[in-house]
């Protein structure tokens, strides 16, 4: 009851003094603003990266790459290593337990001729497991089958990209291609892949100017043995995230008792997104810690207007307490006026800070996310905010003598 | 329904209960010291008295006096630095300051020189306050009021703000307010020392009236015109009760 009242005489005191009020307001509302909109930016951001792992291939991806050792002193194995190779690839996808593909990569450049349009480019030997890896799959025509890798085939399949700048409008499925001096026959073109953080520039524009040809031709066509063949990457899935730690191990153990030295280097998207993780809670923090210092000053605000208030109302609160009112009553009244303060700060704040990421997605081309959670928050940081600085007003004014309140002028 | 004042049904003829087996006030040895640094200041010593229920009394002395002093002690506003205060059968002097809040809201009715109003509520809210802190319903202290504010004629004013009355208004809307939650005791400070001679004795007016009807009235005053129209005068100077009549 006296709670419910309480409530309704400070709804009346925010109408009475509405300029006040708005002072007071000022400093909650960019706090609750400020916490809204650097919410919203870190929200966005966590999940354009989560949307960036899951288009192109998930958070289970792993990468082995060479990382030729410094070391001077070398056992005959060690120096013997060749760096990661073909076999590497062939021993992990036999042995690895807590892998279910295994994508190895060649690459190197060359020269590329159809009709009359002739570019050095990039062409990637890769297998059929590279497809589902990379979630990026032929549009038109098939992509690489393990009978191409098996028999060495002499068959291509292109990124989008590069089907126009060499084929223009023209079907490519079924030409045939010249890489360095050798022709391959189209078999397929890739899907295009697009993803944008920023809706302007494509972050998977570089798969569209892929040419893929089987791992194995191009390691017969340098003139390499299989076994021996040089691959500079092998990309590779793991089971389980929730095994992240035992799959690394594993592709390690074996890799290791290949070369007999490091010599390489395993990565994996958990081991990114961990290391990501610790950066965005330190932008959290960051965030939060700007937000909160607005709040603080909000806080002191609120704390000022009401000791003011609270000054200028010195004999209805004696009159108050003449009449019966209990110490905890006239201090639960003075704090639900600054909690109410605070929040209707607070519900602003939220407007205004919807307005800031309006500003910064059209400034800066930054997605922005309002979530619930964001809102509830800011709610709870505007309504503690009033709660812990409306409380030594309170507290001065229920300690008040009435005596003394009621000789007051 | 609860009656709004006590003695209602008997009404005005009926004879005040004036004296009963238990005095509604009861003072034994009152004293109140001031420690302002290395003197000590005695604004009360001794205080011995009896008042009866229904009782009609002025409590007069120059300023000083330590009659303003008396009168905290009396209205549980201040506790005495010694002796025993009974009132309504209960001793009061040694409660904390929450308990003392109680005592005021159900016991004791307020009337200031100042009025006191809260100047941006309502006189029917203004009147409802005391009810608000003893935790009563809306709609009873909505019907409570109402009555309280038609006891002093004022009912027809009740969304008016004290403002908008005259000071001999504002403080029938104090009585109002002083009667509603049926006190033991209505304590009047200088009812009449901010309003003009006229008003002044149409307020006394109001007082005798409760009297009449049974209410137990301890008004303080310095001016000896109206301390003539109570049926007791207490005369305290230095502290001490000089003389009573």
């Amino acid at each position: 009851m006296i709670i419910f009242e309480s409530i309704i005489d400070g709804i009346r005191d925010i109408r009475d003094h509405f300029g006040r009020t708005m002072l007071q307001l000022v400093g909650i509302i960019l706090g609750a603003a400020s916490i809204v909109a650097t919410f919203s930016l870190s929200v966005a951001g966590k999940a354009a990266s989560m949307e960036f792992y899951r288009i192109s291939g998930g958070i289970e991806k792993m990468w082995v790459f060479d990382k030729p050792t410094g070391k001077v002193t070398l056992n005959a194995k060690a120096l013997a290593s060749k760096g990661l190779t073909y076999s590497d690839a062939l021993a992990v996808r036999r042995e690895a337990k807590e892998i279910d593909l295994v994508a190895p990569m060649a690459s190197q450049n060359a020269l590329v001729h159809y009709g009359n349009v002739e570019k050095t480019r990039e062409i990637s030997g890769v297998t059929p497991e590279y497809a589902p890896l990379t979630d990026f799959h032929a549009g038109t025509g098939r992509f690489l089958t393990d009978s191409d890798v098996s028999g060495a085939a002499r068959v291509v399949v292109l990124g989008s990209e590069r089907a126009t700048e060499f084929f223009g409008t023209d079907n490519p499925l079924g030409k045939t291609l010249t890489i360095a001096d050798t022709g391959y026959n189209v078999v397929g073109v890739m899907e295009e892949k697009y993803f944008s953080f920023d809706n302007k520039r494509n972050a998977l524009r570089w798969m569209n100017r892929q040419i893929y040809i089987p791992v194995t031709t191009m390691i017969t066509r340098r003139g390499e043995t299989l076994g021996q063949g040089k691959i500079e990457r092998m990309q590779t899935r793991m089971k389980s995230v929730k095994r992240s730690d035992e799959a690394v191990g594993e592709v390690s153990r074996i890799l290791m008792r290949q070369h007999g030295v490091k010599d390489y280097e395993v990565m994996s998207r958990v081991a990114n997104l961990r290391r990501n993780e610790q950066n965005n809670k330190m932008y959290d923090m960051t965030f939060m810690v700007c937000g909160i210092i607005s709040l603080l000053v909000g806080g002191i605000v609120v704390m000022n207007i009401q000791l003011a208030s609270f000054n200028e109302r010195v004999r209805e609160v004696g009159t108050r307490k003449a009449v019966g009112a209990s110490p905890a009553q006239i201090f639960f009244q003075f704090l639900s006026e600054s909690v109410l303060v605070s929040l209707l700060g607070g519900f602003m704040g939220l407007f205004i800070g919807r307005l800031f990421t309006m500003g910064i997605t059209s400034l800066i081309n930054q997605q922005t996310i309002i979530t619930m959670g964001t809102l509830v928050n800011a709610m709870l940081f505007a309504a503690g905010t009033g709660l812990i600085f409306g409380m030594y007003p309170a507290i001065r004014a229920s300690r008040l003598d009435p005596i003394v309140a009621l000789r007051t002028e | 329904m609860s009656a709004i004042f006590k003695y209602e049904i008997e009404g005005p003829e009926a004879e005040p209960p004036t004296v009963t087996e238990r005095a509604l006030i009861t003072l034994e040895g009152i004293t109140k010291t001031y420690d302002s640094g290395e003197n000590e200041v005695l604004a009360l010593r001794g205080i011995e008295t009896r008042i009866e229920a229904g009782q009609f009394v002025s409590i007069i002395g120059p300023s000083g006096s330590g009659k303003s002093t008396l009168m905290h002690i009396l209205g549980c506003l201040d506790s005495p630095s010694e002796g025993r205060y009974w009132l309504d059968g209960e001793d009061v002097a040694t409660l904390t300051s929450r308990e003392l809040a109680r005592i005021r809201n159900r016991k004791i009715g307020f009337v200031f020189q100042t009025f006191n109003l809260l100047p941006r509520a309502t006189l029917l809210k203004n009147v409802e306050l005391p009810m608000l802190y003893a935790g009563i319903g809306r709609d009873e202290r909505q019907e409570r009021s109402m009555k309280a504010l038609e006891r002093v004629g004022l009912e027809k004013r009740y969304k008016n703000r004290p403002n908008e009355l005259s000071g001999g208004q504002r403080q029938r809307v104090a009585i109002a307010r002083a009667l509603v939650n049926n006190p033991s005791l209505i304590l009047a400070d200088e009812p009449t020392g901010n309003l003009d001679t006229k008003t002044g004795s149409e307020i006394i007016a109001i007082f005798e009236e409760l009297s009449h009807a049974g209410q137990t009235i301890i008004l303080v005053t310095h001016d000896p015109a109206i301390a003539a129209k109570t049926e007791r005068r207490i005369r305290i100077v230095d502290g001490v009760i000089e003389s009573e009549s």
